[in-house]
């Protein structure tokens, strides 16, 4: 077996790999990222590359006519054999854009909706920093470094138990003593116990950092919080630099079983966030010093990936975490750029697939102390949702697939510049206007704008309930390809990337089963408690999105349920609220333990419900018209 | 002490569908079925007017079927002769109607043009009185050749075509709105998808009393239960006031309960399995009464004697059991 070195232009990067590895696996050691639905299974067509020069074999995946017709191979698919040359092109590569954040301004439907984070509970930072000056030893007052240091903040605190590391300990001596027994110590308070973290000379004046952290499936989000007054003083995100070893979380999954998958997985995680956090630190000017508590929120998958925790009985049947209730580590476990004794907490998760994110979610939406009933729905790669107030609350968790992200259509895109996110179809001439993220040339569409899309096709007689287009439309917009019917939505010349940008039949059926998903979600957990959508006061919505979500729109397609639309509630990415809301208040992070033995799951898989609910709700949109009066009336 | 007989109530009843048109009505048949309107579930007299009994109608294919041969023989010598067919289960075994199957248009087999295919129909047109059923050979392009031509050809008579499914329903429905027929909506054993493809059908504005649901049914002994449940679930639904769910259901006895093993294997092979006719006929009959309990309402059958077995039960079935 032989050494090859796997060249990439236009990069100019190359790897040195053995005979028989794929060109995927090649690119990632080269640090090239290639994107891959399927993680490498060779079907999902995405990891085109082109071979310009070299000895490889290629094994038969799903090459598309068109990638055939271009001269270009399946990276997954592609073998290396001797030295090779790769062109990696543009649409192959895993996007570096930045994800959208909340406050930037587009065109708003419904509104993300500031919210006072803290409401009901008190400022009470997870770490905190405390001046002190120590009365110094002498012959009769004799008492250790430690001793002295622990009595002093007794008396100033009212933290009773005090740990302190080793680390500490071992610069300790020379520490208290270097400005003439005057420190400033940082203590970080959980459950309790405090722990002081950090002891530096002299009076410190500022009073430290926290980052509040969302892991997500697909993009990862960091708040730099100064914990001196709560304020959120930048933030930053990235897409998870995981999405190389597949979409969704049952690739990832499958990858972690792999040899050495599941560090390349935490490393990957790992990675996202220290870049993110290096950014951040370096734009505010902060010492990663400074940075004492990291509180994270992430779904059960991405909290096992992040600890290293193997996630395989998550993915097989009963579906069970190694634990649901993580305990806190140290920032250099992990390797995270931080102090490195500062904690890294992660929320707790209710079960396999409702996991801290969602609990994280519930803590900052505060449904647990809500009068009104409240439906509470993340829609993300995985559809998670809450229904309760403060007598009860049970939450499932169903499988929506990565079309709201984007993922898995064949011009999908996340919220970004260039993405189409309303559309207009007139219906006499079926012509279309866009409006895009950014107001630039349309290259993709994004989760909002595709259910746009699919409510405006439905609606000007273009496709029918099932989603199939009525073929016999007279317009050059809709087509037949080798791959089927599809629908162009901006001609090549108006598009930012020289392509037709189209949404085609089998797009819109992965939406239906997408929203589908959802939907049976919202009812079978309505059932389970023998109610209907009416005896909902409040329905809040967070999640992938990036800023805003025509409410009309997914009401039309039968995404969300068809209530008066002053009942909802848009609040964007309530996972990093509620960890940002955790680090601001002990009792909001003791609460948020209390959460997850609170609410009760309800596992989807078993019974036949959902699967009843999905093949009613894969329809346009419902078969239940009365369901959905509002769009019943209007035709 | 006077006992208190607990009756379910329902809200609303089975859609009417009719079959067939006198010339009167613009057809050529000398009988027409008015079916479904059930008020009740099945055969409850007691709970709900049953209005109109289930019919029976037997299967002629345009070519010579690829049947056992205890069904065979008792059409000898007018299998190549649809029409002689077709009068010979009417008038001979008391067929309420003929289900007629292009079988030979399929284009792997006799590859038949749509105007033979219109020919062999109106032969049959020709040599009975009772309404027509007419299904293509299952292959999607050539049906929607095959069946848009039967339509238009037979325009008037009221036919009942099949099958729309909901990967392709649209030329099916818009040709049997336009030539004035019935279509049958067949999905896979799954009531979402049922009442799914009614939505779909009657959104392209054909009048959902021109409707009859196919459940694809299972043979006795392969999928039978599923079918029932299925079938009860819809006559369920339609009780309870569901527009979508509330057409008449047919079932495609005489395809389904043939083709099990069960059905035609030899005595011989299987000496414990008794006389290879009875059996045939009984597994035929069996699969049949079974899903005349679940609500049914038009059967496709094949052999003379289970037809003759099933109209019999129906008989009895129809009597007013009510008190």
């Amino acid at each position: 077996m032989g050494k090859h070195l796997v060249k990439f232009v236009p990069d100019d990067v190359s790897a040195t790999v053995d005979t028989g590895v794929n060109i995927l696996r090649a690119a990632s050691l080269a640090g090239i990222e290639i994107k891959s639905t399927c993680g490498g299974k060779g079907s999902c067509g995405r990891c085109a590359i082109k071979v310009l020069d070299g000895q490889v074999r290629y094994e038969e995946g799903n090459r598309s006519k068109k990638l055939k017709d271009q001269g270009l191979n399946l990276a997954c698919q592609t073998i290396v054999e001797g030295d090779v040359t790769i062109e990696v092109p543009k649409d192959s590569r895993l996007d570096e854009h930045q994800v959208v954040l909340e406050n930037e301004n587009y065109g708003k439907v419904l509104e993300a909706k500031e919210v006072d984070i803290l409401e009901g509970y008190e400022f009470s930072p997870l770490c905190r920093k405390v001046q002190l000056t120590l009365d110094p030893p002498n012959l009769t007052e004799n008492t250790s470094d430690l001793t002295r240091l622990q009595a002093k903040l007794r008396q100033n605190t009212d933290c009773k138990e005090l740990i302190v590391g080793l680390p500490i300990l071992q610069h300790l001596a020379e520490t208290l003593r270097q400005e003439d027994w005057k420190v400033t110590a940082t203590l970080a308070c959980m459950n309790g116990i405090t722990e002081i973290v950090q002891v530096e000379p002299g009076h410190v004046a500022n009073d430290g950092y926290g980052l509040a952290i969302d892991i997500g499936t697909t993009t990862v989000v960091v708040y730099l919080v100064d914990l001196s007054n709560g304020e959120t003083i930048d933030k930053l995100g990235t897409y998870n630099k995981q999405a190389k070893y597949g979409d969704d979380v049952i690739s990832r999954m499958i990858h972690a079983g792999e040899e050495g998958g599941l560090q390349e997985l935490q490393q990957a995680v790992i990675g996202s966030l220290n870049e993110l956090i290096d950014k951040l630190l370096d734009r505010k000017d902060v010492s990663s010093e400074d940075v004492h508590v990291a509180i994270m929120a992430g779904n059960s998958t991405m909290a096992h990936l992040l600890l290293g925790l193997p996630p395989k009985y998550i993915r097989l049947e009963p579906y069970i975490p190694t634990a649901t209730e993580l305990p806190p580590v140290k920032a250099k476990e992990l390797q995270i750029h931080i102090n490195p004794e500062a904690w890294v907490l992660n929320f707790p998760a209710v079960a396999s697939y409702v996991g801290g994110d969602i609990v994280s979610g519930v803590l900052a939406t505060k449904i647990s102390q809500a009068d009104e009933m409240t439906l509470f729905i993340d829609i993300g790669t995985n559809g998670e949702i809450v229904l309760g107030n403060k007598e009860f609350m049970i939450s499932c968790a169903c499988s929506a697939g990565p079309a709201f992200e984007g993922g898995g259509i064949t011009f999908g895109m996340r919220a970004m510049n260039g993405a189409i996110e309303r559309v207009r179809i007139s219906p006499k001439t079926y012509s279309v206007q866009l409006e895009t993220i950014g107001d630039g040339a349309p290259i993709g569409i994004c989760g909002s704008g595709l259910i746009d899309c699919l409510a405006k096709l439905h609606k000007v007689g273009l496709i029918d309930r099932t989603g199939q287009f009525f073929r016999d439309k007279e317009t050059p917009r809709l087509r037949k390809t080798d791959d089927g019917w599809e629908f162009v939505l901006a001609w090549a010349e108006e598009s930012g990337n020289n392509q037709d940008v189209v949404i085609t039949e089998p797009d819109i059926k992965n939406l239906l089963r997408s929203k589908g998903a959802v939907f049976a979600g919202i009812q079978s957990l309505l059932k389970s408690m023998q109610m209907d959508v009416n005896m909902i006061e409040k329905i809040i919505i967070a999640g992938g999105f990036g800023n805003y979500l025509n409410v009309e729109d997914a009401v039309q397609i039968g995404l969300l349920p068809d209530v008066d639309r002053d009942r909802y509630e848009f609040l964007g990415n309530t996972s990093v609220k509620g960890a940002k809301l955790a680090l601001l208040s002990q009792a909001a992070y003791k609460k948020s333990i209390q959460l997850g033995h609170m609410m009760t799951y309800l596992e989807l898989s078993a019974g036949t419900t959902f699967m009843d609910e999905f093949v009613s709700a894969t329809f346009i949109p419902h078969t239940d018209l009365t369901l959905f009066p509002s769009v019943k009336d209007k035709e | 002490m006077a006992v208190n007989i607990v009756k379910e109530k329902t809200l609303s009843q089975v859609g009417l569908v009719k079959l067939g048109a006198t010339k009167e009505e613009g057809g050529t048949r000398a009988v027409t079925y008015t079916i479904g309107g059930d008020a009740a579930l099945p055969f409850h007299h007691f709970e709900g007017k049953i209005a109109n009994r289930p019919i029976v109608a037997m299967e002629v294919q345009d070519i010579e079927p690829n049947w056992p041969g205890t069904v065979k023989k008792h059409f000898e010598g007018v299998l190549d002769k649809p029409g002689e067919w077709a009068k010979k289960c009417v008038d001979e075994y008391g067929a309420d109607a003929i289900y007629v199957r292009l079988e030979g248009a399929h284009p792997d087999g006799a590859d038949k043009s749509p105007e033979d295919c219109v020919a062999v129909v109106k032969e049959v047109l020709g040599a009975v009185g009772v309404p027509l059923i007419v299904t293509g050979c299952e292959i999607e392009e050539k049906d929607n050749e095959v069946l848009v031509a039967v339509a238009e050809a037979c325009t008037g008579e009221n036919l009942l075509i099949g099958f729309a499914e909901q990967e392709n329903y649209k030329s099916l429905t818009a040709a049997c709105m336009v030539h004035k027929h019935n279509i049958i909506a067949r999905s896979p054993l799954d009531i979402n998808i049922c009442k799914q493809l009614n939505i779909l059908i009657t959104e392209m504005n054909l009048a959902h009393d021109r409707i009859i649901i196919d459940p694809s049914i299972g043979g006795l002994g392969y999928g039978i239960e599923y079918a029932y449940s299925i079938m009860e679930r819809a006559r369920l639904g339609a009780l309870q006031g569901d527009k979508m769910l509330s057409m008449p259901i047919l079932c495609t006895v005489g395809k389904e309960a043939w083709r099990a093993k069960e059905a035609s294997a030899s005595e011989e092979e299987y000496p414990a399995w008794g006389e290879e006719e009875e059996r045939g006929i009984l597994w035929e009959s069996s699969t049949a009464s079974a899903l005349l309990q679940a609500g049914g309402s038009i059967f496709l059958m094949r052999h003379p004697k289970a037809v003759s077995l099933i109209k019999n039960n129906i008989e009895q079935l129809m009597k007013d059991n009510s008190y």
